[in-house]
């Protein structure tokens, strides 16, 4: 993981050789799992999303197309487009809150430096279920912060905050935020001081200075931080079942319901993931295409 | 003795051990040391959440399983497919204990494939510190003034179910007309609602984040052994009976070993210990007279009177259907 951040944030212009066979084999472990773990489960999915419903879950192999005309039903609709607004707002949150952090990480000097990359790591030594039920007991209308905010006087009664969009917000930018630091510090960490001088000494301001020097320069990290966490954001149901309350659906709680819940509807949970994967796919290799090499 | 290990081998090494697949949180700990301790069968507890994640696993053949832990509807459709095996009522002497309320049930009609661990209902829960006014039904929880003080499991069927029984209907009543007067009654419900939740609706509740909620059994008894102050009411209109049963797959390795389970589990004073642990109501009468007196008492566990109550059939395409309603229903909201 960590050298695919590096990887993915420090991806710069590289002269092109051709691959030796040395090359393929210290590639090769990397092939297999992709082979094992994507592409493989991708075609499975692919072909199960052309057949139809088994009685007791599973699939029947008769072809139909129906599943794809199903997931365009204005409802699916209407839901993708909204575990993209919560993506969308838990991505720019993370960014704006995570950038500031990063920077003064990567600027720190080195002894602090490992310290503070720790305090960002910390987190992950708790299982993700059990830190989004401690925002429970912090959110809920007798919890911690209610009972803190009514101690102080600032509200006269408690302020419902635990089952809102906003509860759900809180937990994904909470869940995903070490995954926009990072490569962003890792892009900080490299720029070069003397280019920020540079701009100084030529006569940009603090804003100028940011705006078409920092920011240009880091930008391998903030694509890869915002590709970290926008596209798992959009996967991710649990933040939204335990701290949303479930009372709107996201995507990936219709595709569970597929699977796990009384539809037994694999085929039609299939084509709703194979959409999911198109359309990931398409804007990846879209933006790929316009970004100048 | 050395002579009896040595006969015992052969045996054993074909009856060593069993592979149960059930619920999570519904298998004490100490059952399970005790049938290893008795017979020397060793027991492999793996767990599900939901009766369509079993199935997923059962069917995909990738593990082979001994005994498995289905609801009605769930057994109904496994029987259909020839699934399952048949018990020999012959290895399963214990089974007289089970109540006849519990046997000849329309899921397992001759009785020829399960053994009930469990039954439950769904119905009401009333915080009466909260909500004063006298809650007996469906309409009584679903009123403008509890909007977003409410809480129902997340789970489509149960949720349709319940308006099927405001319109006099059977649960299993899934026509696309019934279904459409369902939808209508839906739409003015789901807005109310505040949390939906089917793994643990009782947190929302014992937090104070809401007032009411139609939930399973189970969790309004630990809620009333909490707190006397959480009232369950079974719904007037008529209310789901669930009914898990042990069943065994026709390809299990082990079926003697699952028999013996089944047959350990129907022993009083074994049932006695599932039913400390979750204090749904337990279908074995004799194991219910060891029971104490405050446990036969809560009335989530023992619902008092005669209820109108109907188990879940298999209802096959129409589970589609229903899971679309909902689906519409709350991306309105």
């Amino acid at each position: 993981m960590r050298q695919d951040l590096t990887a993915l944030a420090g991806a710069g212009p590289v002269r092109q050789r051709p691959a030796s066979g040395t090359a393929w084999l210290l590639l090769s472990p990397l092939l297999l799992w992709v082979a094992a773990f994507v592409v493989a489960p991708t075609l499975i999915m692919l072909v199960y999303s052309f057949c139809q419903r088994g009685t007791l879950g599973g699939v029947v192999y008769d072809f139909t197309s129906e599943n794809y005309w199903a997931v365009l039903d204005p409802t699916y609709l209407k839901i993708l487009i909204r575990s993209i607004e919560f993506a969308a707002v838990t991505t720019i949150t993370c960014l704006i809150v995570g950038y500031p952090v990063a920077y003064y990480i990567g600027r720190a000097p080195e002894r602090r430096r490992n310290l503070l990359l720790m305090l960002v790591m910390v987190p992950f030594w708790t299982s993700f279920l059990i830190r989004t039920y401690a925002w429970v007991t912090i959110l809920k209308s007798e919890g911690l912060l209610n009972s803190l905010l009514l101690q102080v006087g600032m509200i006269g009664q408690p302020f419902e905050m635990l089952y809102t969009p906003g509860a759900v917000i809180v937990g994904l930018v909470y869940t995903f935020l070490p995954f926009m630091i990072l490569p962003i510090y890792t892009s900080v960490e490299k720029l070069d001081n003397a280019l920020v001088e540079a701009a100084f000494d030529l006569g940009a301001g603090p804003v100028r200075a940011f705006s078409k020097v920092i920011v240009p320069m880091t930008s391998p990290g903030i694509s890869a931080g915002v590709l970290l966490v926008f596209v798992p954001a959009l996967g991710l149901y649990a933040v939204n079942d335990i701290l949303g309350g479930g009372k709107v659906d996201m995507i990936g709680n219709v595709i569970e319901n597929q699977f796990k819940g009384g539809a037994r509807n694999w085929p039609f949970g299939a084509a709703l993931g194979m959409t999911l994967v198109v359309a990931f796919a398409s804007a990846l290799w879209y933006t790929g295409r316009r970004r100048p090499h | 003795m050395v002579a009896a290990v040595g006969v015992g081998c052969q045996q054993s090494s074909k009856h060593a051990e069993i592979n149960l697949f059930a619920w999570s949180e519904y298998v004490p700990q100490a059952v399970i040391d005790g049938f290893t301790a008795q017979t020397g069968i060793r027991v492999n507890y793996e767990t599900y959440a939901s009766n369509e994640e079993m199935l997923a696993k059962l069917v995909s053949g990738a593990q082979k399983y001994d005994l498995i832990q289905p609801s009605e509807y769930t057994i109904e459709a496994l029987i259909k497919q020839n699934h399952l095996l048949a018990v020999d009522w012959s290895k399963v002497p214990n089974f007289k204990n089970i109540g006849p309320q519990f046997k000849s049930l329309p899921h397992d009609p001759k009785t020829k494939y399960s053994v009930p661990w469990m039954a439950g209902t769904v119905g009401i829960v009333v915080n009466t510190e909260k909500v004063s006014d006298p809650i007996n039904g469906y309409n009584d929880v679903f009123q403008e003034k509890y909007r977003g003080r409410i809480v129902v499991l997340d789970d489509s069927r149960e949720i349709v179910s319940w308006a099927l029984a405001t319109m006099g209907k059977g649960p299993n009543d899934v026509t696309s007309g019934t279904l459409a007067q369902a939808k209508g009654i839906l739409e003015r419900w789901l807005p109310l609602v505040k949390v939906y939740d089917s793994d643990s609706p009782k947190t929302a509740l014992l937090n104070g984040d809401v007032d009411l909620g139609v939930v399973w059994s189970g969790e309004a008894a630990l809620l009333y052994a909490e707190d006397p102050k959480f009232k369950y009411v079974l719904p007037s209109e008529g209310a789901h009976q669930f009914l898990d049963s042990l069943a065994i797959p026709a390809d299990a390795p082990n079926p003697e070993g699952a028999m013996a389970f089944m047959d350990y589990i129907c022993r009083p004073d074994v049932s006695k210990l599932i039913s400390d642990d979750f204090p749904y109501t337990n279908p074995n009468l004799e194991a219910r007279k060891l029971l104490e007196a405050e446990a036969v008492a809560n009335p989530a566990s023992y619902p008092p009177g005669d209820p109108k109550l109907s188990g879940f059939a298999e209802i096959g395409e129409a589970a589609v259907e229903i899971d679309k309603l909902v689906t519409d229903l709350k991306a309105k909201g």
